[in-house]
């Protein structure tokens, strides 16, 4: 746009919050000799719809080609605005708003004087930021259909379903062999006759046979490129070594000679480096935990339908998608050797491994009994990396295990009333609908709660037996229990590989490693990325429900989306303005989003950025040597303006 | 007209972060002194140190970079890159005989309107012992 700037000026009184602190007629007749300055209106409200056609009239009236606002904050607002220069026939991005409100007459009340000089200078800023504004296009981009959601846990599951049912393709990847994250190691859910596994066994009947659904286990994420409605991502599957052929029939897990640690029982059992995670698992096929095989082809010689091939290698897979969903859970907390006596003494086990113990396909058959003997007398531990209770616990509150504890301490008084149970807290949470009444229901069951100030003391003695010391802070005195088993109620914590997850995807995380909304009140199942959602536990603690509802709260903010045939992005983004680029490549470095490549021409080579791809962060532009890259709405030529503009005196 | 107000201090604020609490300290009509002229960019990783050495020369008594906090910021790391940027710049401002408290770096949250103010208050009761900013020659 080479035509001379005429700027329109429109300053609002906002009823009496600006007008009451800014003396706005000093104002006006200050703004009125402002360079390109053509018209300088006041009015009471200027977003409302006779402030609007003030505006519009102006425009026509005196071929107005910028406008400066004088008002609230562009957050509020600006939309408004550029609506208005729409209507008025002007390109929306020729539109300046100078904050009078926030950033001056609210702030300034005190002084009339500073706060009408402060809203003439806020005023001048905008006018010389203005007369160098250029129309702008908006980037428009056509939306791919399909959606990645990493992680097959519950929250995973109910996203890909709630998609999947609505016609959309879904790419389910989980990096575990088997679908069903956490949930499906749970014994008996609260309030209910399931157990995890079933819970996730009938969102699995509703996805595993949905032709929408393309689920990939031992998948893990390596690379994004593209953005919002256009994603293209990378994937690897490691192999199973174990095809559909597999019947079951467990010749293969008879033979392996190596035996891990268990993870699906918590440890409480061993496993064979060819096995099946649990009876009822999906995809139900044997699977060879690669790491720990030794490769002595027992199970391959052994096999009768020839099912296993150790021969298999890593697969690399690119999916293009328009959104990504990431419901990558989270992991227990696992205490520290000698932590509350954990790892020390077999009578200290998590609150995961009991509720193992307790389930009626566990090793024991659902028996409760350590070492051979049946506990009498039973010390739960509450807040175990949680609440600040250790130094290596976690600040939050895990928000499942009061209710989990009491469940399970109600089960074992259902089954051995005789037991003498306790449960140590820091406080007790049961806030979901039915949890209180589980826990008066302890109480009349003669559960003893006791809340300690500092965390517990156990002590292991020589003969293997187990005291539990604490100060009590309601009879607020020292107190020792001694126990034939002591229970851990371990809180979540973010899973291992999120960091590397959230450096692909370009998501950002809390203190705590716990992935960030975009807004934690407003948009709590989208990332601040677009394209991006969050679902379940991979944002903070949640519980079942909780976890299922934000799988279908993600699932729906994709729809609104995915529904689009063309999606529209504010074009504030990078561009190389003009020849003058040395191909210097220090903002290819730079850039967050790859969205900068060097392309070669005949002679010569430069910068070029993909303008669907660039978030408009401008830090290629603070980087570029030469000052050939630029932002469109943020050009050096714009700020340096406003700076000067700020200090003219 | 008003008399013009000293000591002047261009504030660069990001727009996710610190240009939010700005205005939250004014939703919340906390006060702090009129001298700070905001000047809003997407990213603190945007501010080119140039821009910084243009509002010195051109007669800024001081100068606020503000943006998120490490960790927060809505393009990943464009704070760490101001960071850097800014850390460098510290020596080249020394070097101009330009005093430390007449610059600085700060991360505020989006809800972090006190730590503005108090950063305002503090930097406006700095400068102005400082009195006004006089360059060497040579610049």
């Amino acid at each position: 746009m080479n035509e001379e700037p005429r700027i329109g000026v429109y300053i609002c009184h906002c009823g009496v919050n600006i007008a009451g602190s800014v003396n706005i007629k000093e104002v006006v007749e200050y703004v009125k000799n402002l360079p390109h300055v053509v018209e300088v209106r006041d009015y009471i409200f200027m977003c409302s719809a006779p402030g609007q056609e003030i505006i519009k009239e102006g425009v026509k009236k005196y071929n107005l080609n910028r406008i400066v606002v004088a008002a609230c904050s562009p957050t509020m607002h600006e939309h408004t605005f550029r609506n208005v220069l729409i209507e008025a026939g002007l390109n929306p991005y020729l539109l300046e708003i100078a904050n009078i409100r926030e950033h001056c007459s609210w702030v300034h009340s005190e002084s009339r004087e500073a706060a009408t000089w402060k809203a003439y200078t806020l005023i001048r800023v905008a006018v010389a930021k203005a007369s160098l504004l250029e129309p702008l296009k908006d980037i428009t981009f056509k939306v791919n259909k399909n959606v990645l959601i990493v992680g097959g846990g519950v929250a995973g599951l109910s996203a890909a379903r709630e998609l999947a049912l609505k016609g959309f393709k879904v790419y389910l990847i989980e990096r575990r062999p088997v679908l069903g994250g956490n949930t499906a190691r749970l014994g008996r859910i609260a309030h209910t006759e399931l157990k995890g596994k079933d819970v996730v066994g009938e969102l699995l009947k509703q996805v595993v046979d949905n032709p929408n659904i393309n689920i990939y286990v031992n998948t893990e994420i390596i690379d994004v490129s593209g953005s919002v409605g256009n994603f293209k991502i990378r994937v690897v599957r490691q192999p199973r070594h174990v095809n559909e052929k597999c019947n079951l029939c467990g010749e293969c897990v008879r033979v392996c000679p190596v035996e891990v640690s268990n993870e699906y029982e918590f440890g409480l059992t061993k496993r064979k480096a060819i096995y099946l995670p649990y009876l009822g698992a999906y995809p139900p096929l044997y699977v060879i935990d690669h790491e720990n095989c030794t490769r002595c082809l027992e199970c391959v010689k052994v096999c009768p339908r020839n099912a296993v091939n150790l021969a298999e290698k890593p697969e690399e897979i690119e999916l293009n998608v328009g959104a990504v969903i990431l419901a990558a859970g989270h992991e227990p907390y696992e205490p520290l050797i000698g932590e509350f006596g954990y790892g020390v003494s077999s009578r200290v086990l998590t609150l995961f491994q009991l509720e193992r113990m307790l389930d009626e396909e566990s090793p024991t058959k659902g028996e409760l009994k350590i070492n051979g003997i049946q506990p009498k007398s039973i010390v739960f531990i509450m807040c175990v990396g949680s609440l600040n209770i250790t130094p290596n616990a976690y600040p939050y509150c895990s928000r499942m295990c009061c209710s989990s504890t009491i469940k399970n301490a109600l089960v074992i008084k259902e089954r051995y009333p005789e037991t003498n149970i306790y449960i140590l807290h820091k406080d007790i949470r049961t806030y979901s609908r039915g949890d209180e009444q589980l826990y008066l229901r302890a109480g009349e069951r003669l559960i003893r709660f006791a809340r300690y100030r500092e965390a517990p003391n156990v002590l292991v003695n020589p003969d293997g037996s187990i005291d539990v010391r604490f100060f009590e802070e309601t009879i607020q005195e020292e107190v020792s229990i001694s126990a034939d088993l002591v229970v851990l109620s371990v809180g979540m914590k973010p899973p291992k590989d999120i960091d590397r997850i959230r450096t692909i995807v370009k998501v950002g995380c809390g203190p705590e490693g716990f992935l960030r909304e975009a807004h934690l009140k407003l948009r709590p199942v989208e990332a601040a990325t677009d394209g991006v959602y969050l679902a379940g536990t991979v944002t903070g603690p949640k519980n079942i429900v909780e976890a299922i509802d934000s799988g279908s709260a993600a699932a729906s903010k994709a729809l609104t989306l995915l529904v689009k045939e063309e999606a529209i992005v504010e074009p504030l983004v990078a561009v190389v303005d003009d020849e003058r680029c040395s191909a210097c490549s220090i903002c290819v470095g730079i850039c967050p989003y790859n969205a900068i490549r060097i392309k070669t021409y005949e002679d010569r080579r430069i910068a070029e950025v993909d303008p669907a791809v660039c978030k408009g962060c401008g830090a290629c532009v603070a980087s570029c040597p030469t000052g050939v890259m630029q932002q469109f709405g943020f050009k050096d030529a714009q700020l340096k303006s406003q700076v000067l503009a700020a200090l003219y005196k | 007209m008003s008399q013009d107000l000293e000591p002047r201090i261009v504030v660069f604020a990001c727009n996710w972060c610190s240009y939010a609490a700005l205005d939250l300290a004014g939703v919340s009509r906390m006060k702090y002194p009129p001298n700070f002229l905001v000047i809003k960019v997407m990213c603190s990783g945007r501010v080119d140190p140039q821009f910084i050495l243009e509002a010195f020369r051109r007669g800024a008594d001081g100068v606020l970079v503000a943006g998120c906090h490490p960790g927060d910021c809505h393009y990943i790391e464009g704070n760490i890159k101001a960071l850097r940027r800014m850390t460098l710049l510290r020596r080249v401002l020394e070097g101009f005989g330009i005093e430390k408290e007449r610059f600085r770096l700060e991360w505020i949250s989006a809800s972090e309107a006190e730590k503005f103010v108090r950063v305002a208050n503090e930097m406006y009761q700095e400068i102005k012992s400082l009195g006004p900013l006089k360059l060497q020659e040579t610049v």
